[in-house]
């Protein structure tokens, strides 16, 4: 029970913080918007509804997976103003808490960012989807989750470093490419309805574990991380 | 083979095939040129 | 102490003779002694070079693995224990990249005028890819990293790498048999006994030279690090003898 209050203040600190400024959801959600657009222009969607099918699946994992790197860089940038990393370091709650309670508050962001981002999908792409759209409901979180955990992760593993922006997308990317394939293919099998039902439900096992194994390794290793000096 | 028809650069197979062989020598190469020039560029400890 | 350092350069300089030497045979068995194969030609004399690096490429991450974990678990038990598992975790990481490197480079060589495509997006290949970047972002990580805390965090990422490449391989593979794609390079059928001496000879030569390489690139890093204890300590004296 202790460990859990930890997480939620860690969690509640951070939504104040991101209320005040709202520079990361803004961010976000304007990146976003960018992606869409921009691949609007690059093939029609209205006069290629299947080809616009099978590609609007890789595109919102893009859009997404760009945005949240940008959230993530500014999440742990909070804790370097005013020697507050240390503080962290010094008091008494287990490390790991603090890592939960940021990725649950960056999950949350991304999430907000989804549920803008799903109607204006819908809109530009002029997407019919053509499987069964509550399994959709499932795999976004669980992706979203699986990008989140290890994006707050590496964010924190280059803090210090000296070309940090670099290094987050550098690191995420080969990371969570097993995460990235099955979260897109199931999308993309959602949406065009090409894959049976067991071939979805198997993407989606294979994210959860992805997600379970990640959140562990995330959790075990945090401490080491923050303690690196 | 011989050196002859190893050096022949008419198809793209053996252009690849020459390519290969000296590329691997030349970047392996390089690579322990880079740590004897390095090695001899880092201060002796004195102990 | 002397008497050390001077055979270990003996040492050093035969093995570097005989990799050499090893290595020019090889060349010469695969080269001009085996006969060119039956589809592929001469061409397929690429595979001499480029399977040692495949396999021994798979190799060295298990050494920067074991030093990492070694570095992780010495940290704060014996700190210069540590400090030399952390030389060799980089060692092994850069060797790593140049193997896997030449691997990947010789595999598309060998690909575009045998099968027509550079590249395929298989699980063998991809996760071969994946180790790359992989080991590159690693070099990088401790490139950027404050130091101090480079081998820590090296430490840590290694972990990840360790245990993400078998997924990303079992992943792909369980896609590509709902999908099947081209696969790229020999894949079933065994090498005939007459092709086996260049295999192995090259396999000899390139893992001697690369545990040589590894070394050297290790016994590098030792002399930086002490290099390094030895300005720190002079700086201290040296702030010592300020007169307060």
């Amino acid at each position: 029970m202790n460990y859990l209050r930890h997480v939620l203040d860690h969690l509640r600190k951070d939504l104040r913080l991101e209320w005040r400024s709202r520079d990361s959801i803004n961010g976000m959600l304007f990146f976003a918007l960018l992606v869409v657009v921009v691949f609007g222009l690059a093939f029609d969607p209205t006069g290629y509804p299947t080809t616009t099918r099978q590609i609007a699946g890789g595109v919102l994992w893009v859009a997404l997976l760009f945005a949240s790197i940008t959230a993530l860089n500014l999440s742990w940038a909070r804790e370097l103003r005013n020697q507050v990393l240390e503080a962290q370091r010094m008091a008494p709650s287990p490390a790991s808490a603090l890592f939960v309670g940021k990725a649950l508050a960056n999950m949350l962001f991304v999430l907000v960012v989804e549920a803008v981002l799903a109607p204006i999908f819908i809109i530009f792409f002029n997407l019919h989807v053509l499987g069964n759209a509550w399994l959709l409901v499932l795999i976004l979180p669980l992706g979203t989750w699986a990008l989140v955990v290890n994006g707050t992760f590496f964010a924190a593993l280059g803090l210090r470093a000296r070309n940090r922006e670099l290094l987050l997308p550098l690191l995420l990317l080969p990371i969570s490419l097993p995460a990235l394939l099955a979260m897109v293919q199931g999308t993309t099998g959602i949406l065009t309805a090409d894959l049976d039902s067991i071939q979805i439900k198997t993407w989606i096992e294979q994210l959860a574990g992805y997600d379970i194994v990640f959140t562990t390794i995330c959790i075990l290793l945090f401490e080491t991380v923050l303690n690196a000096e | 083979m011989t050196w002859s028809s190893f050096l022949n650069f008419s198809t793209m197979g053996h252009r690849h095939l020459v390519f290969v062989y000296f590329g691997v020598w030349i970047i392996q190469g390089g690579y322990l040129a880079w740590l004897a020039w390095s090695w001899n560029h880092t201060k002796t400890p004195r102990r | 102490m002397e008497q050390r350092t001077h055979s270990l350069r003996g040492i050093a300089w035969l093995w570097l003779g005989i990799a050499i030497a090893v290595l020019v045979v090889g060349f010469r068995q695969a080269i001009f002694l085996t006969p060119a194969e039956a589809t592929m030609g001469d061409l397929y004399r690429i595979f001499y070079y480029h399977l040692p690096h495949a396999i021994l490429g798979l190799i060295f991450p298990y050494v920067n693995l074991a030093a990492s974990l070694a570095f992780l678990f010495w940290r704060r038990r014996d700190p210069l224990k540590a400090l030399t598992a952390d030389a060799l975790a980089v060692a092994a990481a850069e060797v790593t990249v140049l193997y896997v490197g030449i691997c990947l480079a010789t595999g598309m060589l060998w690909g575009k005028p045998a099968w027509g495509i550079w590249w395929a997006w298989d699980a063998r290949l991809t996760s071969e890819l994946l180790l790359w970047l992989l080991y590159v972002s690693y070099l990088l990580l401790r490139r950027y990293s404050p130091s101090g805390q480079a081998g820590t965090l090296g430490a840590v990422l290694s972990v990840f790498a360790a245990i993400d490449v078998p997924i990303v391989y079992m992943s792909i593979q369980w896609w590509r048999t709902q999908h099947p794609a081209p696969v790229f390079g020999p894949n079933g059928g065994g090498i005939d006994r007459q092709f086996w001496p260049p295999v192995l000879w090259n396999i000899v030569g390139w893992l001697l030279w690369g545990v040589l390489i590894m070394l050297f690139r290790f016994a590098l890093e030792r002399r930086r690090q002490l290099a390094e204890q030895e300005a720190a300590l002079q700086a201290i004296e040296a702030s010592l003898e300020i007169p307060q």
